[in-house]
């Protein structure tokens, strides 16, 4: 992974996370990329616990260190304690996530790695545990977080690792 | 008809959340409005990812038109005189994306920005996000209409 970053953000200062960040480099895309990123987390039917579940197992699987090291108080609100954070690893369908907690991340995994591995098993489980708009926003959920994980590490620049951080959604 | 919904395109799909829906759709939009690379670039590097994630229905489609010839040899874009030296460079990038993310060297970077500057690959690294999701979302839910997302301005493909 690359130590050094590969860009130089945006000169200006706004004093906002991401439009001084690198991103801030293609104001195109911004707006559309933040009122996306908010709605994932409050206008869908799975819980900001569980939308957050998604984000960490993506993030441990790219192996993001920003994201890794990040954890949004919305889900925390939402009842996602630190103890079940942890348990969101190699190992998890031999925790003691609920079932419906360690499909979420199976399906996660699936998108991840090949979602040609879907078997129609697979597929039955699923729908008796999930609605489909559920398994719609699982899957744009991690689409979303997927882009901006990758983007970090393409990017470069990152730490080898970070301490957790508590922060809020950016508006 | 794709396992997840009744309907078989990833448009209607994805607006079975219309809230969310609508934000998705108009941040893939912004995708293509982006200045920092030209709009053929970035589909040459959407139809490579869907050659090497081998989806039909990705390749199928056309978001900007491209030359016949560059699709046809957009398998071997490497050994072929139709790329330009700036297309080659963002090609090779798509390529190693694709593989892994955190094998991207220095150098492959510089060649992107060479062409495109900072701003164009940032740019490029968000527009492969989105394709490289597009893609799997392709797989994952079975789809086979091969209408693009942003379908109103589109032409279909071959």
């Amino acid at each position: 992974m690359a130590s050094k970053a590969r860009v130089s953000p945006p000169k200006s200062s706004s004093g906002h996370i991401i439009r001084d960040s690198a991103l801030g480099l293609v104001p195109e895309t911004i707006d559309a990329y933040l009122a996306l990123n908010e709605s994932i987390w409050k206008q869908g039917p799975l819980s900001a616990a569980e939308v957050e579940m998604i984000r960490l197992r993506n993030a441990r699987t790219v192996n993001c260190v920003f994201c890794k090291a990040v954890r949004y108080d919305i889900a925390k609100d939402a009842g996602l304690d630190e103890d079940t954070v942890q348990l969101i690893d190699e190992d998890y369908k031999n925790s003691t996530l609920s079932h419906r907690h360690k499909l979420l991340l199976e399906f996660t995994d699936l998108y991840l790695q090949d979602p040609r591995q879907l078997t129609d098993q697979l597929k039955t489980i699923l729908l008796a545990e999930f609605s489909p708009q559920e398994l719609i926003h699982a899957s744009l959920a991690v689409v979303l977080f997927n882009t901006f994980s990758r983007c970090a590490v393409a990017l470069g620049g990152m730490p080898d690792e970070l301490p957790l951080m508590e922060l809020s959604l950016p508006s | 008809m794709s396992w997840i919904s009744s309907h078989e395109s990833k448009h209607v799909i994805i607006q079975e959340l219309p809230i969310i829906g609508n934000n998705f759709e108009q941040f893939y939009d912004s995708i293509w409005s982006i200045s920092q690379l030209p709009a053929t670039t970035l589909e040459l590097c959407r139809l490579r990812l869907a050659q090497l994630h081998n989806s039909e229905v990705d390749w199928q489609q056309q978001h900007q038109p491209i030359d016949q010839q560059k699709r046809d040899a957009l398998a071997h874009w490497d050994s072929s005189t139709v790329f330009t030296p700036a297309e080659k460079a963002c090609i090779e990038f798509t390529e190693l994306y694709a593989m892994d993310v955190a094998a991207i060297s220095d150098q492959q970077a510089d060649a992107v920005k060479q062409h495109h500057d900072d701003a164009g690959l940032v740019a490029l690294i968000e527009a492969l996000g989105v394709f490289n999701g597009m893609t799997r979302l392709s797989l994952l839910w079975q789809v086979s209409d091969t209408d693009p997302l942003n379908s109103g301005s589109e032409t279909h493909g071959e």
